[in-house]
């Protein structure tokens, strides 16, 4: 599971699909789903065969306050891994997380 | 949805979202992210120079009492901490997996002055 490329891919995704986006409380719901899913389309793309992948991806208004994300896994340290990418604009903020696990 | 001002007590309303047909995850899981935030977080308000610390113990209490299930399962789980300040949230995610044994459950915790929302994602091997 290459991380620097899925890392590319999801920064091409987020910013397309943000940048020109505002927060707006009714869109963003579909907006994140959106993203998820344009996010697991394009590693899927990029043929990880017998690879699950798990997409997450956070979406906030930016109003100055604190925001802390975490993650562990439990998993095989050889054959998984995975990547992340945050993006920023003046009115919201995106964390985009993307695993990928082995299947025996 | 009920909430309560009560001073000094943390009141925890888990959500409970089990995804798929992943029936192999199950409450012992959603009880497992309950308690590790629980007792993390228990009766804190926001402290800024604290989030980093809390967000990993949170998630390495869950992981741990997760592997002490001793399931056949990988575990990926996440865990967000935000301050309430009136703005919005909102967590989508999009998995590719095999529905009968993988799936995920997500827990949302809250307080006056926080809010913690941790997600598990079981993949069964």
């Amino acid at each position: 599971f290459k991380t620097a490329v899925v890392k590319a891919k999801i920064n091409n995704v987020l910013k397309e699909e943000l940048s020109n986006m505002f927060y707006n409380p009714e869109e963003i719901p579909y907006v994140t789903k959106k993203i998820a899913e344009a996010i697991k389309t394009r590693v899927k793309e990029c043929a990880f065969d017998r690879y699950k992948l798990v997409v997450q991806v956070v979406i906030g208004e930016q109003r100055g306050e604190g925001v802390k994300m975490a993650a562990r896994c439990f998993w095989d340290a050889d054959t998984d891994n995975f990547a992340q990418a945050v993006y920023m604009n003046e009115s919201l903020f995106c964390v985009a997380a993307a695993f990928g696990c082995y299947y025996y | 949805m009920l909430l309560s001002r009560a001073a000094s007590i943390p009141i925890a309303i888990p959500l409970v979202v089990v995804t798929g047909a992943g029936l192999r995850v199950t409450m012992d899981e959603f009880q497992s992210g309950e308690e590790a935030v629980e007792n993390t977080i228990g009766g804190n308000a926001y402290q800024h120079n604290k989030v980093n610390q809390w967000t990993s113990t949170v998630v390495e209490h869950c992981l741990n009492q997760l592997t002490k299930l001793a399931k056949p399962f990988k575990y990926i789980v996440t865990c967000v901490i935000m301050q309430k300040n009136g703005a919005g949230l909102h967590t989508a995610s999009s998995c590719f997996w095999d529905n009968s044994v993988d799936g995920s459950c997500t827990v949302r915790w809250e307080n006056k002055t926080m809010y913690c929302i941790v997600s598990i994602f079981g993949l069964g091997v």
